[in-house]
């Protein structure tokens, strides 16, 4: 039974398949490198490690999660039940602009503070004026540059993840239960420990992995401080003790604090699913609050934004108008260009292999293409430092096998071709965000029903067709959103920009170390004012899909954003 | 030969299996309803059929080309199908005529355009050329997809419950006009519904599919009326009543009187089935045969008809429903009897495995 010439085949030898497994394997192999490299017995260094800096790396590292994980909780949790349950003075702004420290990097806010609360800053200045102290022995001030100093500067910034994701099941517990358990007999307090809380315990496990992600990706502010995390290890025994190995089996002991958390995440995922039960957004009981309790509940919203967002941004803008001159403005201009051209290219192919993978698996549905996108997406939850140190022994592995290919059969040497280039840390950003375009994109083509695609390909459309003419003009917004999502997560990035970018090549975020960590803040505050100009964007986009997700408005882009 | 043929089609999910051993042919210019419960796979054989799903056993060919066996499949868009959803499936982000130019492929521009001016025409919808999908009503959309789906004169048209998603009034009128539009183009049309009266009016040839995707019928819609196979098939109709007996002498004895057994065995236990227009009530003094005397236990009005709910004198334990055009409202002295029409009532035998038939009552609706 002959067909037509336009045979299809039915196995998975197809363009979205191959395509597929071939992204997962190139973007997985940073995070098998170093499994690799870790694994293989080099030398004693593993030994020597253990017996010398290991433990400390331990102790600190559980530290300062445990000292983030915390502070998230009391202040994210906190603000989201006031802001989603209570009606104060301010409210409705506070729905916003709590999450405006996510805008600031912790490292920006970590020299800032440091800036502000050393002894020769201004504070300290103040008091001693004030009364009359001579010398730093006459009194006692907390020391900013420690593991607490580290641990406030972090919460302080990533608190909005556990506002956002709790806030979001606040809202929607508020219908079925928070009403019936009021009726019950209960107060506020009682409703909130007994209903609210449990209820949103998968959310709130969701937000806290999330932080403390982001807490074991930080390297700015613990190299700032000088707090011995593993992060600062790997960097530490990589560039000073020129140990690759060693640093790549610091990263593998690091890959078993992530894998605990993304598995508490994938946890709190799916019994988020359970909880889930309705969808449908009511008017919020609305707790009304007077006196005291009202300017509490104002006082203790204000003070995380104003910590952790406007006096840091303040301080920036204040300085960067005093050193504002013509010479350190193009140099910031040149760098902020090679931010620019980084993140635009990144976010732009992290998005085009987003949509690929989100359309093949929409097309094919394969349990093989699920594992695959599944790795694919592994890059979020791994340490940009771990990432950095496996795609430079990849990398490395390439040239090499490439330069000795070449001189072989050619007599040509061809050096390294791709480590140590923007290419290199190009790789590093789309490793490290593709989770977060392919997952934007793919909660928005879900919401397409599955009988367009039916509808076009019996028009005549092939896959790609129905792509291009149907899909994409479809699901644009979410297009442009996940650009803008990865655009600004690559301008902030920082250690996998440190550890892989070429020689005297800058961005705005190195540019920004660099001078800080010699406390040259002032000459820099333009570059960090920029960054954080830019980590505004998600911002508002964030604001504007709360507002929509509003009651009355049904719609549940909130949880999707995060 | 020209249209639609589908050989020896199974197809399941997991274990669950949806089709059993399906054959179809649809000639050019015919209309065929598969009609079954929901889940008894038919929206599968139309999948199938448009290649959005692969097939795992048989044989179709549309056109006497081969388009899907087991070993390998034509793409659904070389397939020159056209598709009607139960949604409709608009594209939101293009206008009417931009929809129903979607499918016109290699034409030129203007060429393409007067074509779907045509088809909006046929379908009177020309007025709406400019507008956007969301701006209409059901009715409206379900115009727009005929049109695009025909745009292309496609040698196939498949129906996924093409009027489920109208209100009953506007289903009569769409219905009638999407069978004129489809007679003026004379397609092969391939149709999957779970309402038996929109099957009747709209058909050649009803399919009927039960659990598991097996074929219980095929046949003209006055076959599957009058003639039909099982108690499965009888019971798609609507309200039944249900009796049992065994065949004595070639008859069966209710109830409510006797009944021919058509060639089933003596001896045999059998299942009875009639439908409420067969069970005739009257005041008594009108034949010779005025059947038996029943009482009255209920009755209610549905609009055009009544249904009322009868018990045989002295066994007020059985009770049977009977329509009856209008208000039914017996002079309460009087005497109600109870006959039996022959075209309405059916007899098979009884099996072991009655698992498969739909439950007494209105089930199939």
């Amino acid at each position: 039974m002959a067909l037509g010439a336009k045979r299809v085949s039915l196995g998975w030898l197809n363009a979205w398949t191959l395509g597929t497994v071939a992204i997962a394997l190139i973007v997985t192999l940073p995070i098998l490198a170093v499994g690799y490299v870790g694994l293989t017995p080099s030398d004693d260094i593993w030994s020597h490690l253990v017996s010398t800096v290991l433990p400390g790396y331990v102790w600190t590292t559980l530290q300062l999660m445990a000292l983030v994980g915390v502070g998230t909780f009391i202040i994210g949790v906190g603000s989201a039940w006031v802001v989603s349950t209570c009606r104060f003075p301010g409210k409705r702004v506070f729905e916003w602009a709590m999450l405006l420290p996510m805008a600031m990097p912790a490292y920006i806010i970590a020299y800032v503070y440091t800036d502000i609360l050393e002894y020769a800053g201004p504070v300290q200045a103040m008091l001693r004026e004030f009364f009359g102290w001579t010398t730093k022995r006459e009194y006692w001030f907390p020391e900013i540059r420690s593991l607490g100093g580290a641990a406030s500067m972090m919460t302080l910034v990533l608190y909005p993840y556990v506002y956002l994701l709790s806030r979001a099941a606040f809202m929607e517990q508020s219908v079925c239960v928070l009403e019936a358990s009021r009726v019950l007999g209960r107060g506020p307090w009682r409703s909130f420990f007994s209903v609210a809380l449990p209820l949103a315990r998968p959310a709130i496990v969701i937000g806290l992995s999330l932080v403390l992600m982001e807490t074991l990706n930080d390297f700015g502010t613990v190299d700032f401080f000088a707090v011995g995390t593993f992060t600062l290890g790997i960097y530490d025994v990589w560039l000073n003790m020129n140990n690759i190995a060693g640093a790549a089996q610091l990263a593998g002991v690091l890959l078993l604090f992530v894998a605990f958390l993304v598995l508490s995440e994938r946890f709190g995922r799916r019994k988020q699913k359970f909880h889930h039960t309705t969808s449908k957004y009511k008017a919020l009981p609305g707790y009304q609050l007077t006196g005291a309790r009202a300017v509490l509940a104002t006082a203790g919203c204000a003070l995380p934004v104003l910590l952790g967002f406007a006096l840091p941004a303040a301080v920036l803008a204040s300085y960067a108008a005093i050193h504002f001159d013509d010479a350190a403005n193009a140099e910031v201009l040149r760098h902020a260009g090679n931010s620019l051209l980084l993140s635009t290219i990144a976010a732009t192919i992290a998005v085009a292999i987003g949509i690929f993978m989100a359309y093949a698996v929409r097309l094919r549905g394969e349990a093989v293409l699920k594992v695959m996108v599944r790795l694919a997406s592994l890059g979020y939850a791994v340490p940009g430092s771990v990432l950095a140190v496996g795609i430079m022994v990849s990398l490395g592995a390439f040239d090499n096998g490439v330069d000795a290919y070449m001189r072989e059969t050619f007599g040509i040497s061809t050096g390294l071709l791709l480590s140590g280039t923007i290419a290199a840390v190009t790789f590093g950003y789309l490793v490290r965000f593709l989770a977060l375009s392919f997952g934007t994109v793919e909660a928005s083509l879900g919401k397409i029903t599955p009988s367009m695609d039916g509808a076009s390909r019996s028009l005549g459309h092939g896959t790609f067709s129905t792509l291009r003419r149907i899909h994409l003009p479809l699901i644009r917004g979410s297009m442009l959103t996940a650009v803008m999502l990865v655009f600004v997560d690559c301008m902030k990035e920082l250690p996998i920009t440190v550890i892989l970018r070429p020689f005297n090549f800058h961005t705005l975020a190195t540019y920004v170390h660099q001078f800080a960590s010699d406390e040259q803040l002032g000459e820099a505050s333009l570059a960090a004012l920029a960054i954080v100009g830019f980590g505004v964007l998600p911002v508002i986009a964030l604001s504007i899909a709360i507002s929509k997700a509003r009651p009355g408005h049904g719609s549940n882009t909130e949880k999707e954003m995060s | 030969m020209k249209g639609l043929h589908i050989h020896g089609v199974s197809h399941a999910y997991g274990n669950n299996k949806v089709l059993n051993n399906v054959s179809l042919t649809i000639p050019t210019g015919e209309l065929v309803c598969l009609l079954g419960p929901s889940g008894c796979g038919k929206s599968t054989l139309l999948r199938l059929a448009a290649g959005l799903e692969t097939l795992q056993c048989g044989t179709i060919v549309i056109d006497d080309q081969t388009v899907a066996t087991k070993e390998s499949s034509l793409a659904p868009e070389h397939r020159h199908i056209g598709l009607m959803f139960q949604d409709y499936a608009l594209f939101p982000h293009l206008d009417i005529v931009a929809n129903v130019c979607f499918g016109l492929i290699g034409m030129a521009r203007d060429k393409a355009r007067a074509r779907a001016l045509e088809m909006l025409d046929q379908v009177g919808m020309a007025d709406y050329a400019k507008v956007y999908p969301h701006t209409l009503s059901g009715g409206q959309q379900q115009r727009i997809a005929l049109a695009r789906a025909l745009a292309p004169e496609p040698k196939l048209l498949l129906l996924d419950e093409p009027f489920s998603g109208l209100d009953t009034n506007m289903r009569q009128m769409i219905r009638e006009d999407t069978l004129n539009v489809l007679k003026q183009n004379g397609v092969a049309t391939l149709m999957v519904t779970h309402d038996p009266e929109e099957a009747m009016f709209m058909a050649d040839r009803i399919k009927i599919l039960g659990r598991h995707g097996r074929v219980r019928q095929s046949g003209s819609p006055h076959d599957i009326y009058y003639k039909p196979n099982d108690e499965f098939v009888a019971g798609l109709f609507g309200l039944m009543n249900r009796l049992g007996g065994v065949v004595r002498d070639g008859a069966v004895e209710t109830p409510l009187g006797r009944v021919g057994a058509g060639g089933i065995a003596d001896g045999t236990a059998v299942q009875v089935l009639i439908r409420p227009e067969g069970i005739v009530l009257s005041g008594g003094n009108t034949g010779s045969n005025p059947g038996i005397p029943v009482s009255v236990s209920s009755t209610h009005l549905l609009g055009h008809s009544s249904i009322v709910s009868v018990s045989p004198d002295g066994n007020s334990g059985d009770e049977y429903f009977a329509r009856v055009h209008r208000e039914f409202s017996p002079e309460l002295e009087d005497t109600i009897f109870a006959s039996i029409e022959a075209s309405d009532t059916f007899v098979f035998p009884l099996k072991e495995d009655t698992a498969s038939a739909a439950p007494i009552g209105m089930a199939a609706e």
